[in-house]
């Protein structure tokens, strides 16, 4: 467990309808530094929107989005990344036709001209980046096969390793563990643990409540677009209401 | 025999210059674009107004052409580039008819469907460039400069940036990329380049009309890319010696009626892409340049 800190993104209020569907209706949601905070809740809650709102990919029809007291509605959402929030994808988006090392090193790159800015000492530090992230996530040895050889829990690693080499200060991983075999869960989860440690924060949308239970500092409860609650993982996993409509009966 | 080699190599070089810089969008950051042979059109039609005009040497003429081919790309391309691949498709096709009809009716600049004739030879820094063989040097220098110049763009953190949007554009916006500009920028680098082949073509052949810079040229030179290997610095080399040495080689054949060599080179071309798609997905030289899987666990 960590200790939460500061509060890096807020959403206060917001809302996106889409047709005549409330996919998120009325949320107001803060992620606090230096711990990892779960999104959870039924297929079709809103959880992705939600992480779309909240990185520029949607524009709330109301309701304010803020990082670091600073309002971001509006910016695009390239801008957005700079600032330090990147993501992952629930279909991972990897740059299928460059290899591992290249998916890494392209995200090192502020800039996208000719040169990076600042020289020498800038292009070693990407260099040394792009080994340690290659190493922290075991891809090193597969760092010159193309994204879309690899197998499908290296996969998931590069899209970790891709956005720790963005230098994100806020993750938001779209259900980043599923499908993971036992031990490629246990590293992924000593990854983030780490990257905790070292300063990440993380936001995590996950359907699998044995994963929840292990990577939660805080819980936020989705349900059709609504946040129905939000607390430390105990009082939400053991509330009896909550755990009804996550397995489908709904509740009154 | 021997001026015969010497012309298939001029145009070959010319060819070259378009196939490889076309295959800088389509290859590398995936930009669909039918209007290739449109950027071809204004780099020739501008070099020889600015030549015939004011006297204008090759580098001048060639700028001029340069400038023009990337200030109708940027048009093309700001609106088109903001929305999805298939749209630019359909843009640049629109683009390409419309340069089509420009091309045969403004007869003052273009000289219409008769074409311009006359064009005075490429003036290189006050000598007249009129021997074929210095021409093909001169083709071959342009050709291994703008080699190099795709080469290092596209080993450069602007040649990532292009390939991460060619691979998924969601991707890019979310680590950063102003996808937008850097679409723009490949497509005006791409279509300045182009120009040059233009003004080679104008200065090389002292004849030019629109039959040159039709929709079947910028197909063809999409072919040249296709078969020869998107995404490679060599691909669209290969593919452009192969189409453009396809009708000679045909000719050799015994048994073939002379009038029948067009319809029979259009079912080789049909047969070799289909062929391709099949067996060679990434083109002839395709599976060089990508690392194959086998190879990935020894580095």
């Amino acid at each position: 467990m960590s200790e939460a800190g500061e509060i890096l993104l807020q959403a206060t209020g917001v809302a996106k309808t889409f047709g005549g569907l409330k996919a998120v209706d009325d949320v107001s949601f803060s992620l606090r530094s230096g711990i990892i905070t779960t999104l959870v809740g039924p297929n079709g809650a809103g959880k992705t929107t939600l992480f779309n709102l909240m990185t520029g990919h949607l524009i709330p029809d109301r309701g304010e989005v803020t990082w670091l007291g600073q309002s971001i509605l509006g910016l695009p959402h390239w801008k957005i990344a700079r600032l330090g929030i990147g993501r992952s994808f629930q279909d991972l988006k990897l740059f299928a036709n460059m290899t591992v090392a290249e998916n890494i090193e392209t995200v090192t790159e502020r800039g996208s001209w000719l040169w990076q800015p600042g020289g020498r000492p800038a292009r070693q530090a990407r260099r040394e980046k792009l080994e340690a992230v290659l190493a922290a996530t075991g891809l090193a040895p597969k760092r010159n096969a193309r994204a879309v050889d690899l197998a499908y829990a290296e996969r998931k690693f590069l899209s970790l390793a891709r956005i720790m080499a963005s230098g994100a200060r806020l993750w938001l991983l779209d259900e980043p563990a599923s499908g993971l075999d036992p031990g490629s869960y246990q590293s992924f989860l000593a990854l983030l643990r780490q990257q905790v440690r070292e300063g990440v924060t993380i936001c995590i949308i996950e359907h699998n409540l044995d994963i929840v239970q292990g990577i939660s500092d805080r819980i936020a409860f989705l349900d059709q677009g609504r946040l129905l609650a939000e607390g430390d993982p105990k009082t939400i996993l053991s509330d009896p209401a909550l755990a009804a409509i996550y397995f489908g009966e709904r509740a009154v | 025999m021997w001026a015969y080699f010497i012309n298939l190599a001029v145009l070959i070089s010319i060819n070259a210059i378009l196939a490889v810089t076309l295959n800088f969008i389509l290859g590398y950051a995936g930009i669909f674009s039918i209007a290739h042979a449109l950027f071809f059109g204004v780099g020739a039609y501008t070099a020889t107004f600015v030549a015939m005009k004011f006297g204008a040497g090759f580098l001048t003429a060639t700028a001029a052409g340069m400038l023009l081919a990337a200030l109708i790309s940027l048009a093309l391309a700001l609106p088109a580039l903001r929305v999805r691949g298939e749209y630019f498709v359909a843009a640049s096709l629109g683009l390409q008819m419309l340069a089509v009809t420009i091309f045969t009716e403004w007869k003052s600049v273009t000289g219409g469907i008769g074409g311009l004739t006359n064009i005075p030879p490429a003036r290189l820094f006050g000598f007249a460039v009129t021997q074929p063989e210095h021409f093909l040097l001169l083709s071959l220098l342009a050709l291994g400069l703008i080699v190099l110049v795709i080469r290092a763009l596209v080993r450069s953190s602007f040649g990532r940036s292009l390939k991460a949007i060619r691979d998924d554009e969601t991707a890019a916006w979310a680590y950063g990329k102003n996808v937008a500009i850097i679409k723009t920028t490949a497509v005006v680098v791409s279509s300045a380049l182009a120009a040059v082949a233009g003004s080679l073509y104008a200065f090389y052949l002292s004849f030019i009309n629109v039959e040159s810079f039709v929709l079947d040229t910028s197909i063809q030179l999409m072919a040249m890319v296709i078969i020869g290997g998107t995404a490679t610095l060599l691909g669209p080399l290969i593919g452009t010696v192969l189409i453009l040495l396809l009708p000679a080689a045909l000719s050799y054949l015994p048994y073939l009626p002379v009038t029948e060599i067009g319809s029979i080179q259009q079912i080789v071309y049909g047969l070799a892409m289909v062929l391709l798609m099949i067996y060679r997905p990434g083109g002839l030289w395709g599976f060089q340049d990508a690392p194959p899987s086998s190879k990935s666990g020894t580095a």
